[in-house]
């Protein structure tokens, strides 16, 4: 960065600070007010005193923000708002993002050294601020005899397939973004698809490493899918629904599920881990055998994608844990009925039961988080051939077991409709 | 299987081995030093390098008694064929031909109990134009010779330098004697890859550890 | 190739429902080479069927720099701090040897106090170099906390060793005759503490790795190499000590004042790749031991260096003397013809000689064993190449 600074001329400067403002006017003039307009138009907006809210009037709430509730107030309404804000990939990727600051420091802390500590004021905040401006302007190297197509589109079905499963979490009563009757078998149908698309990715690398990566990326992946689904059968048969709102609903009127069936509790934790890619069962990236599996070929923002899809993916596995075994977002209610605000009148944006439920889903789900970030520092990882013993043999003899003795509570009343520890 | 093998369990105490003072060199370390093995402090007299021959006692102190002991051995099975070039605390060198080196090997392998080759070095002698390369034997086995390194050397000439290889009596020479080959040039018959081991794949030039080699700008 | 129907005929015979292409087909050729995160400056040329590796050869020669041609045109003190190249972070144990060679040719004696300070320096630089052995065998397994915990406490021992010879690695400390220089005021009670509390740090090692089961997993019975092999293959240090043999060169002969100093030679009698990983670490407690014993005993005042003069030579001769460093028995064959510069210098690495194991021990492995096989035959490139 070693440039010398051209100098300063006066008139220059005055023709930057011109040209400059032509920008800004030629966006808002021909952009900006059209779409204003185009959206007042066709949001239902209520009077205020006597006059109908006109767009001119609502530009009128740079004076009085009260005029800006009803607008955000409709927005709630809206389906754009739930995938895009609220549950859906904004709060899923702020809470990674938080994720990858967390788990530097966390584990920081256990190797005796401090983790980011300069980038941002505090602690290195901003770490990750500066790693995606540092993985947005690298270059990406497409190997050559690779299959172009794939090699774009992976990582772009990376991300997607783990917002996919972002999207079918319930975050409070009412908010999810896709309520399906069989929430829960869409949910694995969805997981099954990433197996294929690491092993799409690494063929397509055209390399050896990637290849090794890839086999191994299979390999695990559908070897611990299995007890995955079987834990997850267990909630399934003491709730009696696949649907993950009434999986809540039915905690809700019991006592968390993790008290009933332990076991699959366990052993749907260990099958995360592996689904994640996490150390121990780091195995398709193990740096020191295969440099870095089927993500040697990733540079630049594809290495980016795939991160924040692995970090999105470790939410929505660590929140459908809290869903089916943690009582999703059962709490007591710390919120006021009725909140005043000094300037603002936000009644009608107001829901104490929302609030409260999305303040426990994010503690529990971020509980969760730490605990599967917490193995990355304690174990070595594990080899291919103790991985699928482990994987077929023993997780899924142990889902059984939890399956019969979830069985046996339903069947000896003492869960299900009209049961002894139903509320 | 000559008495002198049951002879001390340990190696000869320091005390016996500087009795007489060479001129040039200081000898017994400071009384504080219990028994065993004095670290050779002494000589670098008799049997001098350059002179292939003759070992020429002028100023040897007595060789020690159980290194002497394993020299006799040596010299019973072999006579005349070896040479014993120096006897010191710790370290015996012989000297044998090309053709013999196999055959030596092999009875102080199985015989002797040195189980293992440490290191296979080759010096260049543009002098007498020969290149000897010796190989240091050491034991694992033997707690009584633990601490002695056999030096077995042959010698061969500089211009058509070949020698058989030991690699079917010591597995260990496999590496060194190929490192041999392309610092010094020396080719090992029966040694089954007489190839580049840490030279540069483009390497064009004489085997780098001959003395004719210069180092650029020196 | 004989024709389709042939070979249908031939595996129905066998009961095979696959037939067979050809051997050559099936193996892929990976190259661990020397840009690769598992391998150091080493190349490994292996072929794997499936996740079974089938061939292997090493490639050293990547730093490959002429030390022992370079040694013949630098009189014997010149030649010190090059020759602590090949291990820049064990320097005292390289040099040790070569000054004791050296020392055996010329004819000097090395005051008392002087032997003590070069055995306390080869001593904490054993416990920097197996320190740092130990943090890469983490990071090889995929375990980033046993690769932060030793690099950190390898700073104790580096601080001390900056504090007495005034750099932290590549010390050229020890030279024929003694030390350069004597320890600073107040080192002794610095050194004990910082020993002693490492001695605590080696339990919570032992506990994070060493007894984690997947640990053990990774590591019990694999790539056993038995102790018939183990002599034939002429290995050294802590890898021929794994396999039944106690032989360290402390012991068997003792270098300027080791025959003083109680200690045991830890050895373990599995051969495998536990076996291999755990001796260092014992290693490593035995030399906390030796390291307070030395200075408990140290004469309190005294020379540290003998007097030479000038350019110092010796009468024509030959010396091999050996020191037990990190990776094993470091051997110095001198050949001198009475000049100031040395013939012919031979250094003899433990790690060239541990190379030899490699491919004997990595055929028949899975490829994730390869880099846990690798690196606990104790192998430096660096040194290896020399």
């Amino acid at each position: 960065m070693a440039t010398y600074p051209q100098n300063f001329r006066f008139g220059e400067f005055v023709g930057s600070l011109i040209w400059l403002i032509f920008w800004i006017l030629i966006i808002v003039t021909l952009v900006g007010l059209p779409l204003l307009f185009i959206i007042l138009f066709y949001v239902p907006l209520p009077p205020i005193g006597d006059e109908v809210l006109t767009p001119y009037l609502f530009l009128t709430m740079i004076v009085d923000p009260s005029r800006t509730i009803p607008i955000i107030q409709y927005l709630m309404t809206t389906d754009l708002f739930r995938v895009a804000l609220f549950p859906g990939f904004t709060y899923a990727a702020l809470i990674a993002a938080v994720t990858i600051f967390v788990e530097r420091k966390f584990l920081a802390k256990m190797q005796l050294r401090v983790g980011p500590l300069y980038a941002g004021k505090i602690e290195g905040i901003l770490q990750l601020v500066a790693d995606g401006l540092k993985l947005i302007s690298k270059e990406i190297i497409v190997p050559s005899g690779a299959d172009k197509v794939l090699f774009w589109a992976a990582p772009i079905m990376f991300v997607s397939t783990a917002a996919a499963v972002v999207a079918l979490i319930p975050v409070a009563p009412g908010w999810v973004v896709a309520d399906i009757d069989v929430g829960l078998l869409a949910v694995f149908a969805i997981l099954g698809f990433f197996p294929l698309i690491a092993l799409l990715f690494s063929w397509a690398s055209n390399s050896k490493y990637p290849f090794i990566g890839g086999m191994r990326a299979l390999h695990q992946m559908i070897a611990f899918e299995i007890p995955f689904i079987l834990s997850a059968l267990s909630v399934v048969i003491l709730s009696g629904t696949l649907n993950l709102t009434g999986i809540v609903d039915a905690q809700l009127q019991s006592y968390w599920f993790i008290f009933f069936v332990p076991i699959s509790a366990f052993v749907f934790y260990i099958s995360s881990l592996a689904e994640l890619e996490r150390i121990p069962f780091d195995l398709p990236e193990a740096e020191s055998e295969i440099v870095a599996g089927w993500l040697t070929e990733t540079s630049g923002m594809i290495y980016g994608l795939i991160q924040l899809g692995s970090y999105v993916k470790t939410y929505a596995l660590a929140a459908l844990f809290v869903v089916l075994f943690l009582g999703g977002w059962a709490g007591p209610m710390v919120f006021p009925p009725e909140v005043h605000a000094p300037i603002i009148d936000i009644s009608p944006i107001y829901d104490p039961v929302a609030a409260n439920a999305t303040l426990w889903f994010t503690l529990k789900t971020f509980g969760m988080i730490l605990l599967l970030l917490l193995p990355r520092g304690i174990s070595p990882r594990i080899r291919i051939d103790i991985l699928l013993h482990t994987g077929w043999y023993k997780l899924i003899v142990l889902a059984f077991i939890n399956m019969f003795i979830a069985l046996a509570l339903i069947y000896g009343g003492i869960l299900g409709p009209g049961g002894l520890l139903v509320r | 299987m000559s008495s002198n093998k049951e002879e001390p369990k340990k190696p000869v105490p320091a005390s016996s081995s500087p009795p007489s003072k060479p001129s040039t060199t200081t000898t017994a370390k400071p009384p504080a030093k219990p028994a065993p093995p004095a670290t050779a402090k002494p000589p670098a007299t008799a049997a001098a390098k350059p002179v292939p021959a003759a070992p020429s006692p002028k100023k040897e102190p007595e060789p020690p008694a159980f290194e002497k002991g394993l020299a006799d051995q040596v010299k019973k099975r072999f006579g005349e064929s070896i040479k014993v070039v120096f006897i010191r605390p710790l370290r015996i060198k012989i000297q044998v031909d090309p053709k013999d080196t196999v055959e030596v090997a092999t009875f102080l392998r199985d015989t002797m109990g040195f189980d293992h080759a440490e290191s296979v070095a080759g010096t260049d002698y543009p002098k007498e134009n020969q290149i000897e390369v010796i190989y240091h034997l050491g034991s694992y086995t033997r707690e009584d010779l633990a601490a002695h390194v056999l030096s077995l050397t042959t010698r061969t000439n500089r211009d058509d330098a070949h020698l058989p290889t030991l690699i079917n009596v010591y597995k260990s020479v496999e590496y060194h004697e190929r490192e041999t080959f392309e610092m010094l040039g020396v080719y090992f018959e029966g040694h089954p890859r007489n190839d580049r081991f840490l030279l540069p794949e483009d390497w064009a030039d004489i085997p780098p550890l001959r003395k004719d080699f210069r180092i650029k700008g020196r | 190739m004989t024709s389709l129907e042939d070979k249908f005929e031939e595996s129905k015979k066998l009961g095979l429902q696959i037939v067979k292409e050809s051997e050559e087909d099936r193996l892929m050729t990976l190259s661990v080479g020397p840009q690769h995160p598992g391998s150091g400056h080493f190349r490994i040329t292996i072929k794997v069927d499936g996740d079974y590796i089938v061939y292997c050869d090493p490639d050293p020669g990547y730093v490959h720099r002429g030390e022992e041609k370079m040694c013949e045109y630098r009189n014997v003190i010149q030649n010190i701090p090059h020759l602590e190249r090949p291990v820049i972070h064990d320097s005292n144990n390289i040099t040790y040897s070569y000054s004791l060679a050296v020392e055996e040719l010329v004819g000097i004696e090395v005051p008392r106090r002087g032997q003590f300070i070069r055995a306390i320096a080869s001593e904490l630089n054993r416990q920097v170099y197996t320190l740092y052995w130990l943090a890469i065998y983490g990071i090889f397994l995929g375990h980033s906390t046993m690769f932060m915990w030793p690099t950190g406490d390898r700073e104790l021992f580096i601080d001390l060793l900056e504090a007495l010879t005034g750099a932290r690695v590549t010390h050229a400390y020890n030279i024929p005759g003694g030390v350069r220089n004597d320890m600073p005021d107040g080192f002794k009670d610095r050194c004990m503490r910082q020993v002693r509390y490492f001695e605590k740090r080696l339990k919570e090692y032992e506990d994070i790795f060493y007894n984690n089961p997947l640990f053990r997993q990774r590591t019990e019975g694999v790539a056993v190499l038995s102790k018939e092999d183990a002599i034939k293959l002429g290995v050294t240090g802590s890898v021929v000590r794994a396999s039944g043999i106690p032989y360290d060169i402390r012991k068997a002969e003792p270098y300027d004042i080791y025959n003083e100093i109680d200690f045991k030679v830890q050895y373990m009698k599995t051969g495998d790749c536990f076996a291999r990983s755990y001796v260092p670490f014992l290693d490593m407690k035995e030399s906390c031991h030796i390291i307070e014993q030395l200075l408990d005993k140290m004469p309190q005042s005294g020379e540290v260096r003998a007097k030479l003069q000038p350019n110092p030579k010796g009468p024509p001769g030959e010396a091999y003397r050996r020191v037990e460093s990190g990776r094993g028995a470091l051997g110095y064959y001198i050949v001198s013809d009475g000049t100031p510069k040395p013939y012919r210098v031979k250094i003899s690495v433990g790690s060239f000689r541990n190379m030899l194991a490699l491919p004997y021990l990595l055929v028949g492995q899975k490829l994730a064993d390869m880099p846990a096989v690798y690196w606990s035959l104790n192998y430096w490139p660096v040194e290896a190449d020399r």
